[in-house]
């Protein structure tokens, strides 16, 4: 099995790199930039953060629907409408006391994005794929329809809220400029070992993965699957809303038309990296938001930023060759 | 002739025309799955002119040995005779093409399908299918066979008779002339059992040779010819029917003299522990699957559900279980009426299940034996302290379950697929009475297990019930619940049948009530 | 409404739900023998991609249609490998092939797109695929009933076990029955590039998805499906004649109009899918 799965990747590393010198740039200097340009100055470290982060909580938040044998793909729409969400109430309520109405806005609108889509599957049996995805394409509409509309900031010609004072957004970790490491990477690292001791230590993350494992089962170990599959999809819905929210809260400090570089779907990569412990989440946003800040600097050179979309791919299929094999039909 | 008209078709995937063959041998095969060695150089051979029995236990080797001669697997060394001369398969497909077909022991009707669809499958006979040619072919040989179908009717409508007098019509469509049947029987009841053997001795006189894998001895004694007895892989005997009798094959089988089996003791009239009152519970398809049941099983008891796959016993158990609710009735539980309830309070109540089939609904296969112990039971003490998990509670509980039938495993961490089937329905059932039991649904127990795991099973369900707990037990071996049960009733077509006072065990009386004869 | 307006939407109607049409039975080739699609999306965009390259470069219609039905089959013979051969979560697998097709159709656009030029790519005929549109459900509908292919698609999709126990291998009806998709989402590539006269990033804007959920509604039969299709292709043409025009005397925002069928996609699957089941050996090896 190791075999196959080592033959997928050198297959997968050689069409990456016969692309790199298709592009015309060598190999070891996409590589050099890749570096560079995530890790290789304060800058290159606060881009690289500043992907992380939502990367982070993002991909808790298709975690922990995947638990639960569901797939959110959903994470788009749920984050940028919890971002619109907390951008609103932030901006009228100044302050601290905004911050944390921003906060839970952008919990909750994520998570009401997402109820459709739980009630659907546990109710209709209505796949959760197809649903979510549709619902990202009404978010990309309806914020976009806001922003140039009802929410957009006073005399400006752009998509655009305006700007919240520096008072609401979320204090500063620790800062050397251009580097500001925003306190939002603590609450998602919080989030998270909350998560995890939720999953390990309680009967319910037990039965969350047992809903996961086996939905039939579960239903006769006196699980109440359809509520679970909901709750999961409303609990991922929220962290998503809640990843939105804070990169509102500690990096943007607005909301616009195209606030999320594609995080949604990225998150579902993170996730399937992180593997068996939620804490693999931690490594896996990391290496994300390297590619992801790595990959606009190597499109500088000549590099199109869609490499990045084919190394994910090419990712995801090799960790899941090891890890979301189909059982096979049994004797 | 059965196979077909004799016009030879282009349609006829088999030989042409219909060549019999006199024997067929199977010679030193061997085979092995990883470190088990399924079969040891086993020498088989099967003359024409009647139907030749293999027997043996649950993972003797029986159904592996005939998949080698089917061709769907290939043997590690050993040869494949025709009329002596050699045969090489390589897939099934080139078995079917030699003649060779094999009834399986879960049919292979693919429910989506029509009844032709399912017939043709496989052997259409050119790119397009001719529904309405093809039509007319299956109806001669159904006739012929006294079979008659719905043709244009899906597939998932047939029951389990229906559907093996089709897997039957489909080898004979392929002009099979060696028919390799296993376990056949294990589905039907006494009285359908009685006209399949009766097409079958009708192919054996046309020329066809017949070989019945079966581990049901009262039916070698009835209707075969010759018997092959298989043990642990290795060939251990071949006698003629005539010269041998049950009891010595049941001693060939198990390896060692059998003590009369333990005739249960009928407990002391105790109070009612599950009382079930007028049950209707619909079923998939619009009409109910179990009418008006009305069962009582007390305490210090096993009643044993006697009738064929299909007959309503799944969704009874369902409705027990509380994962689907009843259409009209009651259910009361030590007094307490619990129709409404749901699976979690039922379990809190003492209700257990052994599952059907365990991979879909009990167990998960990529867990370890510590996390799959904990299904059904995870809220509970020891496992659970309130809402938070008791680990170490947990795994001296799995080793608990593991231990009751003699689970043999490496470590508790291991996953549950590392574990032969065997051991793992020895783990599922352990886990149902390790945590005290008070109602018991065990739904085929001793599935995939020996004689003597079987045994242990059905000793343990008697010990749980001499101390208060009550079972409810499903099989579709009739033999089994009798040896093992207090009492038998029969379900059919939805009905539940109690055998009249007195024949609480009588075969005859309980077979005739799994076919609706009151 | 005159009759112009009705002829009118009749057209936009055609011209709408056809990609839908052609990447819907291509779902149906690849889920009625059991592989569940969501890349129907990423191989309509990659064919869509190569189709106007391979045209621009060459100059030549069919060779850039060839080219784009190439790119998809690969990506769909990229499928087999990966739920076949390495029995790859489906969906798992499903968003991968998403994410490579879209960072090379990414990929080769940037590199290889002239973004001078201004003429349109050359390409075949508008009513070459609007036939293929109308004919193929059709034909599709009559050999899965009447074609050994078509039984054997939906035996291995009604229980690969058993199918493969009577001598059929779903590994290889499965990936007759990609190749087919592969195909025919090329084909819906092709034609969304067609009509827009070049390739933009990301144009397929969700359709192989609808196309999915019409698959879905019309219970996994060519034909429902792709009269959900035409449904929900007259709901876009609607959609277009009415923009602009105001509602109940309401300004309605274009996003509305734009968000409307997705929103109606879920709405729909809310609401009917009870009824509908699926193939039952979708997703088993």
């Amino acid at each position: 099995m190791t075999l196959r799965v080592g033959i997928l990747a050198i297959a997968g590393i050689g069409v990456v790199l016969l692309a790199v010198v298709a592009a015309g740039v060598s190999p070891i200097a996409a590589a050099r930039e890749l570096i560079a340009g995530s890790m290789g100055s304060p800058g290159a470290w606060n881009g690289t953060l500043k992907d992380t982060t939502p990367l982070l909580i993002a991909g808790l938040a298709v975690y922990v629907a995947l638990r639960a044998g569901l797939f959110n793909i959903g994470v788009e729409g749920q984050l940028i409408v919890g971002a619109m969400a907390c951008a609103v109430v932030a901006l009228a309520v100044p302050g601290v006391l905004g911050i944390a109405l921003g906060v839970a806005a952008g919990t909750v609108c994520g998570g009401l994005w997402a109820l459709p889509a739980g009630l659907i599957k546990a109710y209709r049996g209505g796949h959760e794929v197809i649903t979510t995805i549709m619902l990202n394409s009404v978010a990309l509409f309806f914020t976009h329809y806001m922003v140039a509309g009802p929410i957009q900031a006073p005399g400006q010609q752009n998509t655009t809220t305006a700007r919240l004072a520096e008072a609401t957004m979320l204090p500063v970790l620790y800062s050397a400029p251009p580097l500001r490491v925003s306190s939002a990477i603590l609450a998602g690292l919080l989030l998270l070992g909350l998560f995890t001791i939720w999953l390990r230590r309680t009967v319910s993350g037990y039965e969350l993965g047992l809903v996961g494992a086996n939905p039939r089962a579960a239903e006769l170990a006196g699980v109440a699957t359809k509520r679970v599959i909901v709750r999961s999809m409303l609990a991922s819905g929220a962290i998503s809303g809640l990843a939105g929210a804070l990169q509102v809260l500690a990096y943007e400090g607005r909301f616009y038309a195209d606030f999320s570089p594609g995080y949604g779907f990225d998150a579902l990569g993170v996730a399937l990296l992180a593997g068996a412990s939620p804490l693999g989440l931690i490594p896996a946003a990391f290496l994300f938001g390297v590619l992801s800040k790595g990959s606009s600097a190597v499109q500088l050179i000549g590099v199109p930023k869609g490499i990045s979309l084919v190394v994910i791919g090419l990712l995801i299929v090799v960790f899941a060759a090891v890890r979301f094999r189909r059982q096979a039909a049994h004797e | 002739m059965p196979g077909g008209s004799a016009n030879g078709s282009a349609w006829e995937t088999g030989p042409q025309g219909a060549r019999s063959f006199r024997s067929v041998t199977l010679r030193s095969v061997t085979k092995s799955f990883g470190a088990l060695r399924a079969l040891d150089g086993v020498d088989f051979q099967v003359e024409a002119g009647s139907i030749h029995a293999l027997v043996g236990e649950n993972g003797a080797g029986k159904t592996t040995l005939m998949r080698v001669l089917y061709g769907s697997l290939q043997a590690d060394s050993g040869a494949v005779l025709l009329d002596g001369k050699e045969a090489r398969f390589r897939s099934a497909a080139d078995g079917i093409r030699a003649g060779i077909g094999m009834v399986s022991q879960h049919n292979s009707i693919i429910g989506e399908l029509s009844c032709l669809e399912n017939l043709l499958l496989g052997a259409e006979g050119g790119v397009t299918v001719r529904l309405r040619d093809s039509e007319r072919r299956a109806e001669a040989l159904a006739s012929k066979m006294g079979f008659s179908f719905d043709w244009r009717r899906d597939a998932s409508g047939l029951s389990p008779a229906g559907a093996q007098k089709l897997e039957i019509l489909k080898l004979l469509w392929r002009n099979a002339r060696i028919m390799i049947l296993d376990e056949p029987t294990a589905m039907l009841s006494p009285a359908d059992s009685g006209l399949l053997f009766a097409s079958l001795k009708s192919l054996v006189q046309e020329g066809a040779i017949v070989i019945l894998v079966t581990h049901r001895l009262p039916e070698v004694m009835e209707h075969c010819g010759a018997v092959t007895v298989l043990r642990g892989g290795k060939l251990v005997g071949e006698k003629l029917v005539r010269d041998t009798g049950a009891r010595e094959l049941a001693e060939m089988i198990v390896g060692h003299a059998l003590e009369a089996a333990a005739i249960a003791d009928a407990p002391a009239a105790a109070a009612p522990l599950l009382s079930v009152r007028d049950l209707t519970v619909a079923g998939d398809r619009g009409n109910d699957a179990v009418r008006n049941v009305s069962l009582e099983v007390r305490s210090g008891e096993i009643v044993g559900i006697a009738g064929v796959d299909g007959s309503g016993q799944r969704e009874l158990f369902r409705a027990l279980m509380g994962v689907v609710r009843p259409r009209e009735g009651e259910i009361d539980l030590k007094g307490d009426r619990i129709t409404k309830a749901s699976p979690a309070a039922r379990i809190r109540a003492g209700v257990r299940l052994i599952p059907e089939d365990r991979h879909a609904d009990g167990v998960v296969d990529d867990w370890s034996l510590v996390e799959n112990a904990a299904i059904g039971l995870q809220r509970l003490p020891p496992l659970a302290s309130g809402s938070w998990v008791d680990a170490a509670g947990k795994a001296r509980f799995a080793s608990a379950a593991a231990d009751r039938f003699k689970t043999r495993y490496t470590s508790l961490r291991a996953r549950l697929s590392g574990l032969s089937g065997g051991n793992q329905q020895r783990f599922v059932a352990g886990r149902a009475l390790a945590l005290d039991p008070k109602l018991i649904l065990a739904y085929q127990p001793a599935r995939g297990l020996d004689i003597d795991a079987t045994r242990d099973v059905y000793d343990g369900l008697r010990k749980a019930c001499a101390e208060g707990a009550g079972a409810l037990v499903v099989s579709y071996d009739l033999d089994e619940l009798l040896e093992n049960c207090h009492r038998v009733v029969a379900m059919n077509l939805g009905r539940l049948w109690e055998p009249a006072p007195g024949k609480e065990r009588d075969r005859a009386e309980i077979g005739r009530l799994m076919v609706g004869a009151e | 409404m005159s009759e112009a307006w009705i002829l009118t939407l009749l057209a936009s109607t055609l011209t709408l739900s056809s990609p839908l049409i052609l990447a819907s039975i291509g779902g149906y080739c690849s889920e009625r023998g059991g592989v569940i699609n969501i890349a129907l999306e990423g191989k309509m965009l990659i064919s869509a991609c190569v189709t106007a390259l391979v045209a621009i470069g060459t100059g030549n219609a069919v060779l850039g249609l060839l080219a784009g039905l190439g790119a998809s089959v690969l990506l769909a013979w990229l499928h087999w490998l990966l739920t076949q051969a390495y029995q790859i979560d489906h969906i798992v697998s499903g968003m991968a092939l998403n994410a490579l097709a879209f960072g090379a159709a990414n990929f080769l656009d940037k590199r290889f797109t002239d973004p001078e030029r201004t003429e349109p790519m050359p390409h075949l005929p508008l009513g070459f695929f609007y036939a293929l549109a109308v004919v193929l459900p059709v034909a599709l509908a009559l050999y899965s009933k009447h074609g050994r292919g078509g039984l054997r698609l939906r035996a291995v999709g009604g229980d690969p076990e058993k199918a493969r126990l009577m001598g059929v291998s779903p590994q290889a009806v499965r990936f007759w029955g990609l190749t087919a998709a592969g195909v025919l989402c090329g084909l819906s590539g092709a034609l969304i590039v067609t009509n827009a006269r070049w390739f933009t990033d990301g144009m397929t804007a969700g359709r192989g998805f609808v196309a999915l959920a019409a698959l879905i509604l019309g219970g996994w039969r060519p034909i429902p499906a792709a009269l959900a299709c035409a449904g929900i292709g007259l709901f876009f043409a609607v959609e277009v004649q009415l923009q602009g025009t105001p509602i109940l005397g309401m300004r309605v925002p274009p996003d509305f109009w734009s968000a409307l069928p997705y929103a109606m996609t879920v709405i729909v699957l809310a609401g009917f899918l009870g009824r509908s089941r699926p193939p039952a050996g979708l997703g088993k090896p």
